[in-house]
């Protein structure tokens, strides 16, 4: 992947001296170029077409963006709730990945998720300690969202 | 507008010292420790805001060193709690 | 009249962030025990720190024609580390041994706590 980005800064420079004019409009035709020059010959990479990974680590940022945004809601409902009538909890949740990486992306993503804070992480790093606002529900919440998690972050962490 | 802002000010100052209670009331250490890491968010909050009052751009880089040291911080307060030293000195 | 528009819009997106602020204050009080203090803390006042500083973001971007990287990565950088301070408030927490609340109804975390205490002390005294 760094070659490729290499690749297309060479040809952007390269198309700025064939114009002979200096400037960041130029530059931007050229990175254009270069872009649609690599997108031409991508099945002779050895890796995948740059942009493409970037496009899977925004898709990730955005999964983030609405999950927070989700879990305020909730977590500020439950507040403003005239009574409390909460029954937290630490559950226990396992998980099939196995970089660090991963484990960390997840253990993020989970406690931005409705109600569920990770808590520990097991030194094999198989499970995951999460406590839970209101048991029930945000057990349920988290299983149903792990297995679309999981894939996301495999998506953009393995090719 | 500047009502607007106003508002939003004045409610933050209320949650600051919201927070304030927790921290001098808080039962166990790590509670005060939330309370100061609140508490840094907070403050990043009514800088935003007072940037937008004085229409100044200078102070978006305190917001920056807020934020980091908050979050240092936190972590090197509960690395103390856990551990009782807050940096490896037997560096391997 | 447009721009007066998107101004008041900015303002409003701060006013948001601000109730979401005040709201994770009255959690922090309301509250019954650290554990879902941090839940608080963690979602409803990360969500109104971003919501505030998006507002300042959009607001010089209309008002002054100012691009600011910085509190663009000062909106990234907050993102990114308040829920890892989360997780290290509560987990030092726990091993520091802070109960849960009574209306708690489960806790998986206790039993399989003491072989890792006896580990993680094994650990210290090398």
């Amino acid at each position: 992947m760094p070659g490729q980005v290499l690749v297309n800064l060479f040809i952007a420079i390269l198309w700025m001296l064939l114009q002979d004019s200096w400037s960041w409009l130029t530059f931007s035709a050229g990175y254009l170029v270069g872009l649609f020059i690599l997108f031409l010959v991508r099945r002779y990479m050895d890796s995948e077409f740059y942009p493409i990974p970037i496009l899977k680590i925004i898709d990730l940022l955005l999964v983030f963006l609405q999950e927070l945004l989700m879990s305020g809601i909730v977590v500020a409902k439950q507040i403003l709730q005239p009574r409390l009538n909460l029954t937290p909890g630490i559950f226990m949740l396992e998980t099939d990945l196995e970089h660090d990486v991963e484990v960390t992306l997840l253990a993020m993503l989970i406690t931005l998720t409705p109600g569920s804070v990770v808590l520990e992480i097991s030194p094999d790093h198989k499970c995951l300690y999460i406590h839970g606002m209101d048991l029930p529900e945000s057990f349920d919440s988290v299983n149903k969202s792990k297995l679309r998690f999981e894939e996301k972050i495999r998506r953009v962490t393995r090719k | 507008m500047e009502a607007i802002l106003k508002l939003s000010l004045l409610l933050i100052v209320l949650s600051i010292l919201a927070t304030v209670f927790r921290l001098v009331r808080g039962p166990s250490v790590p509670d005060r420790v939330q309370a100061l890491d609140m508490l840094g968010f907070l403050i990043i909050s009514t800088t935003a805001i007072f940037t937008i009052f004085i229409r100044s751009t200078a102070f978006f880089e305190v917001i920056l060193l807020i934020g980091i040291l908050s979050f240092i911080s936190t972590v090197a307060f509960a690395r103390f709690i856990e551990r009782g030293y807050a940096i490896d000195r037997k560096s391997d | 009249m447009i721009g007066n528009l998107i101004k008041g819009l900015t303002v409003v997106i701060i006013l948001i962030g601000a109730i979401f602020s005040f709201i994770s204050a009255i959690g922090l009080i309301r509250l019954p025990d650290l554990y879902t203090r941090a839940h608080a803390s963690s979602k409803s006042a990360t969500l109104g720190v971003l919501f505030i500083l998006l507002g300042t973001f959009l607001f010089f971007i209309i008002e002054e024609q100012h691009f600011s990287t910085k509190l663009l990565l000062g909106i990234f950088f907050v993102f990114l580390t308040a829920p890892v301070s989360a997780h290290m408030i509560c987990r030092c927490a726990y091993r520091s041994r802070v109960k849960l609340t009574e209306t708690s109804i489960r806790d998986d975390l206790a039993d399989c706590m003491c072989v890792e205490q006896g580990m993680s002390r094994e650990g210290n005294d090398v």
